[in-house]
C-alpha cells in the first residue's frame, strides 16, 4: 500500500470523509474516489453507479465499489441531481484504480447549494488527517 | 507500541441461525455501532441452517442443478451485498461475522480481509492442517481445495458478513455450484482433511483465541439478550 507521500491527492478537487472526491466544473459537481480510497480497497472489480435523474443528499450512499471480496458504500459529498454516470466502469471497473481523478470518475451531478464544496476537506487537509491517524 | 489494557470485543455466540435473521441482526449492529448504540466491535459466532446465497455481482449462472432440487430439499436461495459469487452454508460450518468500526481501528479493508483469513490459517494449524492463502480467490485453501470462504461487506466504515469456515459438514451441496463462481476446483473440511471427526466446540474456541491474538483484542463473552436492552432494537 502507498505511504501517506506516494498519495496523488490534487490541489483542485475536495475531499470527503469517506475519501470521496468531488470537482467542481461549472454549474456540476464531478465525484469519484480518491487514491488512498482506491489503493485501500486493492483491485476493483465491480462499480454500482445511481441512475442520471436520481436526487441525492450528501452523505446518502450513491455507490459501491467492490474489491478483493469486500462491497463498500460510498456516500455523495455534495445533495444534488445525477447528470452523468460513468457508464465505462461497468465494464472497466479498474478504471477506478488506474485513474482515480480521471478516467475512474463516478458521477456527475447538479449540486442545489454549490457552496457545500466548503464544508469539504482540502487536499491539505485531508493529507493531515491521514497523517494524524497514523 | 503494544497497548497496556487490549480493546475488547464482544464475542455473541448464538444457536443455529437462520440466514435472514442473522442478516438483520448483523445490519440491526451495524446501524447500532455507527450511531453509537454499541460502542464496542462485536463477534457473532454461529451456524446457518442449509441455504445458498448470492454475492453482489449475482451467481445463479454458477449454480449447476435446477433451482427445483433445492425446492425439493427445502434450501433457500438469498441474494445478499457481500463481496464474491455463490456459495453455501450449512451445519457443521462455523460462521463468523466481526462487526467491526475499520475506521476507528484504522485497518484497511485488504488487511481486515487478511487478518480473517489469518485466523483460519492459525485454527487449521492447530489441527496440524496446513492451509494458505491462493491468488485464485480470497479464503483459505488446502491446495486447491477451499477450507474456507471470506465475503466482507463495509458499511459507514463498519465491516459485517465476514469468514466461514466448513468443519465437519457435508459438501455435498458444493457439488451443486461452482463455488465462488470458479470452476473445477474443490471444497474441504479440517474434518476432510484430518481424516478423523472434528466436532465444532473445540473449533470455536480456537476461532475465539485466534481473533483475539490476530486482532490484538480480548473477547468477552456477551449474550445477545444485552444487546437487546440497549436503547436500539435488536429484533
Amino acid at each position: 500500500m502507498k505511504k501517506i507521500n506516494e498519495l496523488i491527492m490534487p490541489d483542485d478537487l475536495r475531499y470527503a470523509e469517506d475519501h470521496e472526491w468531488a470537482r467542481l466544473e461549472g454549474d456540476r459537481v464531478r465525484v469519484g474516489l480518491d487514491d488512498y480510497a482506491q489503493d485501500q480497497l486493492g483491485d476493483i472489480v465491480f462499480v454500482e453507479l445511481p441512475q442520471v435523474g436520481d436526487t441525492l443528499k450528501k452523505g446518502g450512499e450513491f455507490a459501491t465499489v467492490e474489491s478483493v471480496k469486500a462491497v463498500v458504500e460510498c456516500y455523495i459529498p455534495v445533495t444534488g441531481e445525477i447528470t452523468d454516470v460513468n457508464k465505462e466502469l461497468e465494464d472497466a471497473p479498474e478504471l477506478v484504480n488506474q485513474s482515480p481523478y480521471g478516467d475512474g470518475w463516478f458521477v456527475e451531478l447538479n449540486p442545489s447549494d454549490a457552496s457545500e464544496m466548503e464544508t469539504l476537506m482540502t487536499s491539505t487537509e485531508c493529507v493531515e488527517k491521514l497523517k494524524g491517524a497514523e | 507500541m503494544t497497548p497496556l489494557t487490549k480493546k475488547k470485543w464482544r464475542c455473541i455466540e448464538l444457536p443455529q441461525t437462520g440466514y435472514r435473521t442473522a442478516w438483520k441482526l448483523q445490519t440491526d449492529l451495524v446501524a447500532a455501532r455507527n450511531d453509537k448504540g454499541v460502542e464496542t466491535d462485536i463477534v457473532l459466532l454461529l451456524e446457518h441452517p442449509p441455504v445458498f446465497t448470492l454475492g453482489r455481482r449475482g451467481g445463479l449462472e454458477n449454480l449447476t442443478v435446477a433451482e427445483d432440487i433445492l425446492k425439493d430439499r427445502g434450501i433457500p436461495i438469498v441474494q445478499v451485498e457481500r463481496g464474491g459469487n455463490i456459495t453455501f452454508h450449512g451445519p457443521g460450518q462455523l460462521v463468523i461475522y466481526p462487526i467491526v468500526d475499520l475506521k476507528s481501528a484504522r485497518l484497511g479493508v485488504v488487511d481486515y480481509v487478511e487478518m480473517l483469513e489469518e485466523v483460519v490459517i492459525r485454527v487449521a494449524a492447530d489441527w496440524g492442517i496446513t492451509s494458505d492463502r491462493n491468488p485464485l480467490n480470497r479464503g483459505v485453501w488446502v491446495g486447491n481445495r477451499k477450507l474456507a470462504s471470506v465475503g466482507v461487506a463495509v458499511r459507514r466504515g463498519i465491516s459485517f458478513h465476514g469468514v466461514a469456515l466448513n468443519v465437519n459438514l457435508s459438501i455435498e451441496p458444493f457439488t451443486w455450484i461452482n463455488p465462488c463462481g470458479l470452476k473445477g476446483i474443490g471444497v474441504t473440511s479440517l474434518e476432510m482433511e484430518l481424516g478423523s471427526s472434528v466436532p465444532i466446540d473445540p473449533v470455536r474456541k480456537a476461532v475465539k483465541r485466534h481473533l483475539g491474538e490476530v486482532f490484538e483484542v480480548e473477547l468477552v463473552m456477551t449474550k445477545i439478550e444485552e444487546f437487546r436492552n440497549c436503547r436500539f432494537k435488536v429484533s
